[in-house]
């Protein structure tokens, strides 16, 4: 008799091991078949709010369950999108957990900034990130072109067979040559070396023939005899190739201080880009020093550039989220965080001092020069075939600079040309906006 | 006996606060139907004792009759209301089990004669619902045969299942019975009562050539249902590789699943889960809703609860010899492998079978032969006793 209630006790051991398995060791929360896993869709949901507390994402009320809406088509790169049928992407997957428990998201976008970029960019492919340099802080994420995420029924289709890939986000993934906006990286490298003096006067003769390949300027042109300011003033690729050159592979460990060939400390991206090991040639050295060659960046990378440099080298993690509200921990706030000193701020200042110079008289110069403070670097960036990609990078006001801005628009043309008015029109936007 | 009255009066206080939060927080009309079923345990216990039984399998089954009430409730009203009535009717025939001293009646192979008359008859006459012809109705009240004739075909075995008991007689009534289900379409319940006589007869005389034929008979019918019937077929695949059939045959087996996940601890508390996509959620599925609401703690407490009432039984079977001992082990066996195959099923450790959970469950016909099956193990201890 004994034996008997034994098995059966063992029976029932079994059966509380499966209740065990079930319950508490397996997923299937969610699994595809699980209709649990669908009715998130149908459900309330906190809202995503801008710096101002205006409305990014929120959970509309229909006749039965909810559905999201979303303030700009544009924030489905940034905010993501929250759809029954297309899963979820960018805040909303990654606060899902939050977002579902009916807690807000505060994020650190300027609403009004967002469109503007959005605007500016217009039909373009390409992105601009605008960030707050004594913070990190992101103001406006743009990748062109995106889905639309509260129109996604309608449009899905189209989005799946546009050959631009309006699903990439070109901002955090988005993989471009940066061409001469590493220049004031390469001058920062030079300067901290003690290998230039600022006064110094540096050979430009349109053209440097080195073995294996000659370095030319933009339409060939030859600035004589210039100082280092002037050189970064007017993008000339013969003196930052001699720096480069002298540099050696010192310049690549320059280059990662800034965050470049490093992963991105962001919410939604960790892509580090590409920056060579060593250097095989002169050449090859001198290419690295234009921003050509392997050298591969994100524009939030560079964005993250133009923050530190507005900063006083200091280079600081991007960030997106500002705080979560609500529920039982009440308050979680995201502080600022610094990732290192790139440049010591005597150097820093000497190289805005060069940019603000391109904006006045150099190739960064624009139609608003002359009424609105900045400072920038433009840069266009060969492509194998096709036109080029167009760069800016710039931060304004020079003083005390409330915006830092990163812009390529891809096979845009020159710098001077597609991205530079961009890029300072958007900075005067900001900066009317932070008065 | 202290720690049984411990239990009750735990058990009485926790029963209060359900009925308190029913009828303050849920606007419950139902409220007086708890407070009647915990009377009528309260009596059932009184009786119990002055007839010299050991009535330790009354907090249990309360328990578990009241953890059943409130899913029905929540589910739906209708069916606490057949549930309650299904208990009131089973207490009438847990006191004819308790009072008929059934192990001293000289009706022998009749026992087995009547198991199958039962099973010929709903053959004939019965209704079919549900894929199966397990249904009868004599002067108006419908039920299920099957759930007597298990009992009848039990209490024959444990007459029967001595030695000097001819092989032949046995596999004739055994064969019969099952190929009697099977017409009717109605293998859990075939199913389990061959596991039982497998049990039973390995207990009397254990030898390992007999649990290999044993199995191997298990085996043959097992493959010759699925061969014979398409819906056993679904059963095992369903079992087999339910995630290859999401949608279609393996779609029980997986909302059941995904139910239980979605309990994780402590469940998602009672009448949050989601019930309308498991089939069968106030049958054979219940254990699923009940896991998902109340978490593994509920799902661990229900299992709690039929591990003491096999305490109960083994309490009682000990002080018992040969016959007596044999039949109270076998109703004993009927409820704990119902227990298993149900609850097997659903944790998808056999293919599922499609038989109550004891006690639980909503279907009156299978609460009053659970009821009576306790009676009849609880009259076995006044004997010993008295």
């Amino acid at each position: 008799m004994r034996r008997s209630f034994l098995v059966l006790a063992l029976l029932y051991c079994l059966l509380l091991g499966g209740a065990f398995y079930w319950q508490l060791c397996a997923d299937l929360g969610e699994h595809p078949a699980n209709p649990r896993y669908y009715l998130v869709f149908q459900q309330d949901r906190g809202p995503i709010f801008d710096r101002q507390g205006k409305a990014l994402a929120y959970s509309e009320a229909l006749e039965s369950g909810y559905r999201r809406s979303y303030a700009s088509p544009s924030l489905s790169h940034v905010v993501g999108y929250f759809h029954e049928r297309y899963g979820m992407t960018g805040l909303e997957r990654l606060y899902h957990g939050e977002l579902s428990a009916g807690r807000s998201l505060f994020t650190t976008l300027d609403l009004e900034l967002q469109k503007a970029a959005e605007e500016l960019l217009g039909k373009a492919a390409g992105a601009v990130v605008a960030l707050h340099p004594a913070t990190g802080q992101i103001l406006a994420l743009v990748s062109a072109p995106y889905v639309d995420g509260g129109a996604l029924d309608e449009h899905w289709p189209d989005y799946r067979a546009d050959v631009r890939s309006p699903f990439l986000n070109r901002a955090t993934h988005g993989l471009y040559p940066p061409g001469s906006v590493v220049k004031p990286l390469v001058y920062g490298a030079a300067l901290a070396e003690s290998q230039a003096e600022p006064d110094q006067r540096w050979p430009d003769g349109g053209a440097w023939q080195l073995p294996g390949g000659t370095i030319r300027n933009y339409g060939g042109r030859a600035h004589g005899e210039i100082t280092l300011d002037q050189a970064l003033a007017q993008s000339s690729n013969v003196v930052f190739a001699q720096l480069a050159v002298e540099l050696g592979d010192k310049l690549l460990e320059y280059y990662r201080l800034w965050g470049l060939g490093q992963e991105v400390q962001f919410e939604l991206a960790n892509l580090a880009g590409l920056v060579p090991e060593g250097t095989s040639s002169q050449y090859h050295t001198a290419q690295l020093g234009i921003g050509q060659g392997e050298l591969l960046v994100t524009p939030l990378q560079m964005a993250q550039v133009a923050c530190a440099l507005a900063n006083g080298g200091v280079l600081l993690r991007p960030y997106l989220v500002h705080e979560v509200r609500g529920g039982l921990r009440m308050r979680q706030i995201t502080r600022p965080q610094v990732l290192g000193q790139a440049l010591p701020p005597a150097l820093a200042e000497k190289i805005k001092g060069a940019m603000v110079l391109a904006a006045q008289e150099g190739t960064a110069r624009t139609e608003l020069s002359g009424e609105f403070a900045y400072g920038g670097k433009t840069g266009t960036a060969q492509m194998g075939s096709g036109p080029d990609h167009a760069w800016f990078i710039g931060f304004a006001p020079p003083e005390a600079p409330q915006v830092a801005v990163a812009v390529v628009i891809e096979h845009g043309g020159t710098g001077a040309q597609a991205a530079a008015p961009l890029g300072v029109e958007l900075m005067r936007r900001a900066v009317q906006r932070s008065e | 006996m202290a720690l049984l009255y411990r239990t009750w009066f735990g058990f009485s206080g926790w029963l209060a606060a359900v009925v308190l939060w029913l009828v303050l927080f849920q606007g419950q009309v139902l409220w007086w139907q708890p407070a009647a079923l915990w009377a009528l345990f309260a009596l059932l216990w009184l009786i119990t004792r002055k007839l010299g039984a050991h009535p330790g399998a009354l907090p249990f089954t309360a328990a578990l009759v009241f953890l059943g009430w409130i899913f029905l409730t929540r589910l739906d009203p209708h069916l606490a209301q057949g549930h309650f009535q299904g208990v009131l009717l089973g207490s009438g025939f847990y006191l004819l089990g308790l009072l008929v001293p059934v192990c001293q009646l000289p009706l022998r192979r009749l026992w087995a004669w009547a198991a199958l008359s039962l099973l010929a008859i709903t053959l004939i006459w019965g209704e079919t619902a549900g894929g199966a012809r397990a249904w009868l109705t004599v002067a108006g009240v419908r039920f299920q045969p099957v759930e007597l004739a298990k009992i009848f075909f039990i209490l024959y075995l444990g007459k029967h299942l001595a030695p000097g008991t001819s092989l032949w007689e046995l596999a004739f009534f055994l064969a019969s019975f099952c190929l009697l289900l099977a017409w009717q379409r109605d293998l859990g319940p075939a199913a389990l009562v061959f596991l039982v006589f497998i049990w039973l007869s390995l207990r009397q005389a254990f030898s390992w050539y007999k649990l290999a034929g044993f199995l191997a008979a298990l085996g043959a019918g097992f493959a010759a249902g699925a061969y014979l019937f398409p819906h056993v077929q679904t059963r095992v695949l369903a079992w087999l590789r339910p995630w290859d059939y999401l949608g279609s045959k393996g779609y029980q087996v997986l909302q059941g699943l995904f139910a239980l996940n979605s309990g994780g601890l402590v469940g998602q508390g009672l009448g949050e889960g989601l019930v309308q996509v498991i089939p069968h959620g106030h049958t054979d599925y219940i254990l699923a809703i009940i896991g998902e609401e109340l978490g593994f703690l509920g799902t661990a407490a229900l299992l709690l609860c039929y591990l003491g009432l096999a305490f109960w039984a083994a309490r009682i079977l000990q002080d018992l010899t040969g016959g007596e001992q044999l039949t109270g082990l076998g109703l004993t066996l009927l409820l704990h492998l119902q227990v298993f195959l149900v609850a097997g099923g659903i944790l998808r450790f056999l293919p599922f079978t499609g038989l109550t959970l004891p006690f639980v469950s909503y279907g009156t016909t299978s609460l009053v032969a659970q009821f009576g099956m306790l009676g009849l193990v609880a009259g076995l201890s006044r004997g010993g006793e008295g």
